[in-house]
């Protein structure tokens, strides 16, 4: 793959992709927060006996995404 | 000597079950409420008449749940359908590559990146479909709405607060499958409360009906909570 640069700050491009990339996964591992707690908010609200189950999934999702963050991290 | 004026077995026990479907839904005890077709304990049920172990945060500690209902699960196939499409959208880069000018690590990062907020799709969609319901109590309707990721909204009218209950049913799919909506003008400070979308609803206004009446004789009797 040809290595792109910025004649003027000389960073390459991949490397401004690359910070782009981290941010959108850091915005999504808040998102994922925000879901884990709206999953409280709701499993507080009403209650039919699959609370444990939804807040399983909310947090895997959670920690599904701060994998995937340190897993860009590391490879890019 | 036959007793002629003594109806037989088979007529008192016609009788006996029409007994059964004529009394009150609030009355039916046993057996007599899981009689009700098309109802289910399931959790994932959509039309749950005395669901087992429900309840909700607003609850008084004497009320019962007696419907507890959802939006019909095929009004679900609509993101299920774009789902599996997005599920199955990375593989058709091999025919489009359209990301193919990224070096290969941030492809891998797209495509987890893709999947990751397909999951949130699919969960957020569930979430959606599952926590929106409605509740019938054996002393008021309420609306449980979550607008967004963190806001909630529950809105409630009084049995006798009531004025009228219509259930609509319109259009191939709703009649085929049994289900409509329910509109249910009250003289609370919420007028309107409107069940869309749910299982049977002619059974629902028929519970409401019931309830009502149910209410009206409480009052009458002295019994109101």
């Amino acid at each position: 793959m040809m290595e792109l640069t910025i004649p003027v700050i000389g960073v390459s491009v991949w490397f401004i992709v690359k910070i782009f990339v981290l941010f959108a996964l850091l915005v999504y591992t808040i998102f994922s927060v925000v879901v884990v707690r709206q999953v409280n908010l709701m499993t507080e609200t009403l209650k039919v006996g699959l609370e444990s189950p939804l807040k399983i999934i909310a947090l895997t999702q959670l920690i599904l995404a701060i994998l995937v963050f340190i897993f860009a991290l590391i490879i890019l | 000597m036959p007793d002629i004026f003594v109806a037989n077995e088979q007529e008192n026990k016609k009788e006996n079950s029409q007994e059964v479907d004529k009394k009150p839904f609030k009355e039916q005890k046993g057996t007599a409420r899981h009689n009700l077709s098309g109802h289910s304990h399931n959790p994932f049920s959509a039309f749950s008449y005395y669901p087992d172990r429900a309840n909700f945060v607003t609850q008084d500690p004497d009320e019962k749940i007696v419907l507890l209902l959802r939006k019909h699960p095929i009004s679900n196939l609509r993101w299920i359908f774009i789902a599996a499409l997005l599920i199955i959208a990375p593989f058709f880069l091999t025919a489009f590559p359209i990301i193919d000018f990224l070096p290969v690590r941030f492809q891998t990062i797209t495509i987890l990146f893709w999947y990751l907020l397909v999951v949130t799709f699919i969960f957020e969609q569930f979430l959606n479909w599952f926590f929106n319901v409605y509740i019938v109590t054996d002393e008021r309707i309420i609306d449980v709405d979550f607008v967004n990721l963190v806001y909630r909204e529950i809105s409630d009218a009084n049995i006798d607060q009531i004025q009228d209950v219509t259930a609509q049913m319109g259009g191939a799919i709703r009649t085929v499958v049994n289900y409509g909506d329910v509109i249910i003008q009250t003289a609370a400070e919420v007028p309107k409360i409107e069940l869309e979308e749910v299982p049977y609803p002619d059974r629902v206004s028929r519970i409401l009906r019931d309830l009502r009446i149910e209410e009206e004789q409480e009052k009458l009797e002295g019994r109101v909570r």
